[in-house]
């Protein structure tokens, strides 16, 4: 952190905005090294990669916001209680509407670290809501940083239309500017009247939620890993030009259909060029013919 | 079966068959043959098509693959490279798309991933005739190259590779809102150069921030005039340019399909239905609308628009954008000048299909209507406009005129700035004083660009005004070069907005867009508000809340307020209002600045500076929050400085020192800007 230290004696700055970067730079690299977002980075994210991730998000969010309406009258909240502008489930069950469906609710299921993290997020919104911010900052703010990237990768790789379907959760509809936001929002925690000792359980929050976070993108390479070896139909090389030809919308414009894929495999024991093919033939047929004629 | 009595059932003996045999030689032949055909039908038959299998890890997926790319283009007949530096795939969009281009020149491209070729090959392009070797970069990260540049960048470094002989030009991919804007592009550009290759066209630099596609496009119709006059080629036949959308002119219509300015949907404007926003506007009355200066040359107005019953709110800081017309006198006199009837109704249908942009507005509609509430006509057009227009321009002279004007030759860019930008001439202009230039007018529509929306930042409190937004705005109105009077769309169509008694209100098509420029969360802590001539709207609004907050008996910090404008007795602004607030003790501190009614211009920052100390114990013991409103280009910039000097002179800092803390004021949400230029 650059800058001008303050005349303060505490060991931490004494802005919340600027003590939380600091505290969770650390673990903040760390989930951006996961595998799995690595991999996302590079464009290398499959249609059910993409799909595991929203169902996750959506258990993460649908517990993080129900929790904030919870608290949104706390006075450790309702400073940087945005509802309009930055509560992502309405966005999410969209998305999974897309990709899974109208029977999407049935389709999809919790996987353990999120679930994890879902409890963590109900039991601080019960029991310590003035630690609930932690884990608004970590979500929020990421999604308005790196977010808008992540969206763009997702829509070249999946082949999602321009027009936003599929990746409403990264848009943002109510916030023009999301630097400008990021400031406002800053300037809000940091309004929230909050003692020391508070202050430092808010930090250990924050750390905790971004070790969540990256034990559910753990979890979600593993999941994947192991659908490889079970002869899933993986991905193939996002095609950067092609068009998305599907109108089943409710599957996504998948760019192979997946039943397909299990049953093409290249056998490789036969030739394939024609000429030989002919050959072959032909001469099967003829010896057939000659044992017969020869048989008579 | 033994009975060798003739049997309709049996086959008929065609040959001597021996006794006992139980098949006869053709029952063989025929089963050897379906044996056969079955057997190719179940080993031989034509798979579908082959899926590969993804890795993850990016393969050279050939092994017998051309590395260099010289020879790849000579055996290919190529003469232009597109290298891409692509992490999201946008890069690699617009390589594709440039490669594609260099067919409708004469030429022939390709793109090229970087990372797949051996990029000291660059030295030996010169050997194709008329060879260009163009780079797409995006910048990364902390203005890092993208994995697949890594290598390129790296080579870049370390080489020292003579690169006389090789033309290229670069198009930077990036976001200004990040601190290494265009790094990569900047950089590549600039080591080319070094390496002794030869620029052929300038550095374009596309701002994610903004609008990328534009900037890309931009950059595109002005790039290739250019290497075509490099190359000394010309556009292959079609002569005629490309024209993206097709005429249709409908002559029996229902008028109820027919666009007559909406925004989004048909008829929206008759049956308002909420929510509403950039696609669906609100027609808001207007119930007031104000002269609010006293004296001098310009018109500086207050409006007060109804939003009762629209379900719209507003915080105070927020922008209201309002969707204006253009003025008739102009529409009439495009229309006159290339003779054409307004009044048809007509669509301009995409030639491509598959494009999402199926008109490049709403359609069907009239010419007079696009004129007036679609396209931007007072704007003076971009360089491709002329481009396209210049084949209509029967005067050779003429032609030629307006074709250098789009080229990107030194002297064609100097042209176009003084007779087109510095000129201010609007497409009307130009109609006029090019006289042989009458373009169809289906084409002019296609080629000018949309109207746009004008934003105000609101000059009203939702707390004390929920129904209502007003506007504070000074009518922009010039003369220019030519002597002509340019107008601000907006700014005149809204002082023509003046409410009367009789009956018909007189609306304005708005919606509200959120801003982050917000009073703080607590009340008690201090603004200081600087915004000198119209960068006052917004402190309209903040004080009002100040002031109502007061009232409700909330404990009020200082609201301290700088502003600023040219003469006392002409245009101060809410003078009457601002003086009773001081007086109320809403407004705690109110500062003003009148540039010119003494010898020299006293402005904001030198009341800023008068006041230095006190401003530095709001800001570093009772955490201000600054706010400043108006001016981007010289105001915004001066009174930032002023905060550096006062904080490295009262908190003891060096100047670097200093702006870190202005601009950490910024990252923690103190300091904000509500600026234009």
């Amino acid at each position: 952190m650059e800058g001008s230290k303050t005349h303060s004696s505490e060991s931490m700055p004494g802005d919340l905005s600027e003590a939380l970067k600091e505290a969770t730079k650390e673990v903040h690299e760390q989930a951006e090294s996961t595998e799995f977002m690595k991999n996302f980075q590079r464009g290398q994210v499959s249609l059910q990669e993409f799909k595991m991730v929203l169902t996750s998000l959506y258990y993460i969010y649908s517990a993080l916001e129900e929790e904030i309406e919870r608290n949104k009258d706390h006075p450790a909240y309702i400073p940087v209680y945005f509802p309009a502008e930055l509560h992502r489930k309405t966005a999410l069950q969209e998305d999974l509407e897309y990709f899974y469906g109208p029977l999407w609710r049935e389709e999809i299921s919790c996987p353990e670290s999120t679930q994890k993290y879902v409890n963590r997020l109900h039991y601080v919104g019960q029991h310590e809501p003035e630690l609930l911010v932690a884990h608004a900052y970590t979500r929020y703010l990421g999604d308005l940083s790196g977010g808008q990237v992540l969206k763009k990768i997702a829509q070249k790789a999946l082949h999602l239309p321009n027009t936003g379907e599929g990746l409403e959760f990264f848009t943002f509809e109510g916030v023009s500017n999301a630097t400008k936001f990021k400031q406002l929002y800053r300037s809000r925690m940091n309004s929230i009247e909050m003692d020391p000792a508070t202050k430092k359980r808010v930090l250990e929050e924050a750390k905790r939620a971004f070790l969540l976070n990256i034990q559910v993108f753990d979890e979600l390479q593993k999941l994947v890993s192991q659908c490889h070896e079970n002869g899933h139909p993986a991905q193939h090389k996002p095609e950067l030009r092609t068009r998305g030809t599907s109108g089943a919308h409710e599957h996504g414009p998948a760019p192979v259909k997946e039943g397909e894929k299990t049953l093409m495999k290249h056998t490789g024991m036969l030739p394939s060029t024609p000429l030989v093919r002919w050959i072959l033939v032909v001469s099967f047929l003829v010896t057939t013919v000659a044992v017969g004629l020869f048989a008579m | 079966m033994g009975d060798s009595a003739m049997d309709s059932t049996l086959p008929p003996p065609e040959s001597a068959v021996p006794e006992g045999t139980l098949f006869s030689m053709t029952d063989v032949f025929l089963f050897s043959l379906i044996v056969g055909l079955l057997s190719y039908w179940f080993l031989f038959r034509k798979k579908k098509e082959e899926i590969p299998e993804f890795t993850k890890i990016q393969p050279t997926t050939s092994s017998v693959r051309e590395s260099s790319f010289v020879e790849k283009m000579k055996k290919t007949g190529r003469n232009i490279v597109v290298f891409y530096g692509s992490q999201t795939g946008t890069a690699e969009e617009f390589a594709n798309r440039l490669s594609k281009d260099a067919h409708r020149y004469g030429m022939r491209g390709m793109s090229a991933d970087p990372e797949e070729y051996d990029l000291s090959d660059l030295s030996r392009l010169s050997e194709i005739d008329n060879s260009l070797a163009v780079f797409c970069m995006a910048t990364y990260g902390e203005g890092d190259p993208t994995d697949n540049a890594q290598d390129f960048y790296d080579w870049l470094q370390e080489t020292d590779t003579d690169l006389t002989g090789l033309k290229f030009a670069v198009f930077g991919l990036g976001n200004k809102t990040y601190e290494h804007f265009n790094a990569m592009g900047k950089y590549v550009d600039k080591r080319l150069e070094q390496l002794g290759a030869q620029r052929m066209f300038e550095l374009g630099m596309g701002d994610d921030d903004g609008n990328l596609e534009e900037d890309f496009i931009t950059w595109r119709e002005q790039f290739w005039p250019a290497v075509c006059e490099h190359f000394g080629v010309e556009a292959t036949g079609e002569e005629s340019s490309i024209r993206q959308y097709e005429l249709v002119v409908h002559t029996d219509i229902n008028m109820n399909k027919v666009y007559t300015g909406e925004m989004g949907r048909l008829k929206s404007y008759e049956s308002q239905k909420p929510p509403f926003d950039a696609k669906n506007p609100f027609l808001a009355p207007v119930t007031l609308n104000r002269k609010l200066n006293q004296g001098g040359e310009r018109h500086l107005m207050h409006l007060e628009l109804d939003i009762s019953g629209s379900k719209i709110r507003y915080e105070s800081g927020d922008h209201v954008a309002v969707y204006p017309a253009n003025d008739t006198s102009l529409v009439n006199q495009i229309g006159e000048i290339l003779g054409a009837d307004l009044d048809v109704i007509m669509s301009l249908n995409n030639l491509d299909e598959e494009s999402n942009k199926k008109h490049p507005f709403p359609c069907p509609t009239t010419y007079r209507t696009a004129l007036t509430y679609y396209l931007d006509i007072t704007n003076p057009p971009r360089t491709n406009v002329l481009y396209e227009l210049a084949q209509y321009a029967t005067d050779p002279n003429e032609q030629e005129h307006l074709r250098k004007m789009a080229s990107s030759a030194a002297e064609g860019k100097t042209l176009y700035l003084s007779w087109v930008l510095e000129a201010r001439r609007n497409i009307l202009a130009i109609l006029q004083d090019v006289p042989s230039l009458r373009p169809p007018i289906d084409h002019l529509c296609e080629l000018l660009p949309r109207l746009q929306a004008r934003y105000y930042s609101i000059a009203s409190s939702s707390k004390v005004h929920p129904h209502a937004i007003h506007i504070c705005a000074v009518v922009v109105e010039y003369e220019t070069k030519t002597g002509r009077l340019n107008k601000g769309v907006a700014t005149t169509w809204l002082k023509n907005k003046v409410p009367n008694e009789n009956g018909h209100k007189l609306t304005v098509p708005m919606y509200v867009r959120k801003s982050q420029f917000r009073l703080p969360f607590k009340p008690s802590t201090p603004v200081i508000m600087i915004g000198p001539g119209t960068g006052i709207a917004p402190f309209v609004g903040f004080v009002q809340e100040r002031a109502w907050l007061k009232q409700q008996g909330k404990d009020v910090g200082e609201t301290v307020l700088y502003y600023g404008c040219r003469h006392e007795n002409e245009d101060y602004l809410y003078r009457e209002e601002l003086a009773q607030f001081h007086k109320e003790g809403a407004l705690t501190q109110l500062n003003v600045a009148f540039s010119r009614d003494q010898a020299q211009k006293v402005y904001v920052q030198h009341l800023l500076k008068k006041n230095k100390e006190g401003v530095w114990k709001l800001i570093h013991e009772g955490n201000a929050h600054i706010y400043v409103c108006g001016d981007a280009r010289s105001m915004a910039r001066d009174v930032q400085n002023t905060f550096y000097e006062i904080v490295a002179e009262f908190g003891s800092m060096t100047q670097p020192q200093a702006v870190d803390y202005v601009k950490k004021l910024m990252t923690k949400g103190r300091y904000s800007l509500d600026v234009w230029s």
